[in-house]
């Protein structure tokens, strides 16, 4: 029972919020035209002196990995994409797998319509590794949880942080640009509260 | 519609009673003096009018999603709903009052006249010009307005064309077209 990762997308289908718990993968940085701030506290893959800087908060922090590779290489990585800086990350780059994370909670969505008129919202999937729940405001946010299979749904936590951290931190906080498209929506407060209300969850095992 | 009305009614005055609140004197003050400094800085009052729309489209985008977090409403069905939930719940839970709700018959034109000097008036249309479902747009009513409580025209700016309450209009506009709808302005009075 536990909890992987949480990301939120806009109403322009833009993921603007990214954290994760127990990821049993690392999740591997954008590459560079693709990166956009305020998503994630991903290193930035442009410059290896910065992601030495960047604290990352997710658990499977690669802080070390990445200084380790600098030294090996005698600090020379140029490039973000290089296999270099990218050692240790098997999966699909961020932004590849947000696209994928949307699209498909997007066609399961209209599937659901489509087959059983417009009233029936399409609320989460299950399989045998994970369990996906969808929160969507009226305003066109969608909250996207990622669980452990065997969890109850959890679309109300999904709405206590619409209702709670989203609303405090982002929504009346005036430096964060709703609908900006160029940027994220992360600040310390935000992420903080979110981390800590998950943290509270009777489900979110160690 | 009535049993409807009853509800947002019931909403509204539930939202109300948990929200933390202002001195309402010190925020008529607040607002009448950001409405003089604006004529000071524009000396237009169209240009006034814009800027308090364009403050309230802003604050209207971000307002929505409080109003959504707190009601925990789900989409209306009707256009005639929307008027319900605006007069009955957002007004109630953000300024106390419940504007009345008129729907003028189709494709009349509103009067320009104004109805009486303590009215605030406002309307929506529907900017589509195929004919639309009846009904396409709806009226508030104000029958108290805590924006104006202590304000008093003078000639000037009436004469000039000067919408006092011109910010909520613009709180209507960008919170509805957050939940897409889309709505303009026509008069206050």
């Amino acid at each position: 029972m536990t909890i992987f990762s949480l990301y939120i997308f806009d109403r322009h289908c833009d993921c603007i919020y990214y954290q994760d718990w127990h990821r049993t993968r690392p999740i591997r940085p954008p590459s560079i035209p693709n990166f956009r701030p305020g998503v994630h506290r991903l290193p930035p893959p442009l410059d290896p002196l910065a992601a030495q800087s960047t604290v990352r908060e997710s658990i499977f922090d690669r802080d070390h990995a990445v200084s380790n590779v600098i030294t090996t290489n005698g600090a020379r990585v140029l490039s973000g994409s290089t296999p270099a800086t990218n050692r240790g990350y098997t999966g699909l780059p961020f932004d590849e797998e947000t696209k994928l994370v949307y699209g498909v909670v997007l066609s399961m969505r209209n599937m659901v319509k489509k087959l059983s008129g417009r009233d029936e919202t399409f609320t989460s999937y299950r399989t045998n590794t994970y369990k996906l729940h969808l929160y969507e405001t009226l305003t066109g946010y969608r909250f996207v949880l990622l669980s452990d299979p065997s969890t109850d749904s959890l679309r109300f936590v999904l709405r206590q942080i619409y209702v709670g951290p989203f609303v405090d931190y982002v929504v009346r906080n005036p430096m964060v640009q709703l609908d900006s498209r160029t940027e994220g929506i992360d600040n310390d407060h935000f992420r903080a509260a979110v981390d800590a209300h998950m943290r509270g969850l009777s489900m979110f095992g160690t | 519609m009535s049993s409807g009305s009853k509800q947002y009614k019931a909403i509204g005055e539930d939202v109300w009673k948990r929200t933390d609140k202002v001195n309402a004197e010190l925020f008529t003050l607040t607002y009448g003096a950001l409405v003089v400094q604006l004529i000071k800085d524009y000396e237009d009052y169209a240009q006034v009018n814009k800027q308090l729309e364009k403050m309230g489209y802003n604050i209207g985008t971000r307002l929505i999603e409080d109003f959504l977090a707190r009601t925990g409403l789900q989409r209306c069905s009707t256009f005639g709903e929307t008027a319900e939930v605006v007069s009955k719940v957002a007004f109630k839970t953000f300024l106390n009052i419940t504007p009345t709700i008129s729907f003028p018959a189709p494709s009349t034109i509103p009067p320009a006249a104004p109805l009486t000097t303590t009215t605030t008036t406002q309307q929506q249309t529907s900017s589509s010009a195929i004919p639309l479902p009846f009904p396409s747009e709806f009226i508030l009513v104000f029958d108290e307005n805590p924006l104006s409580e202590f304000a008093e025209l003078p000639r000037d700016a009436r004469e000039g064309g000067l919408w006092f309450s011109n910010v909520l209009c613009g709180v209507i506009r960008g919170s509805l077209e957050m939940v897409s709808g889309f709505h303009f302005f026509l008069s206050d009075l």
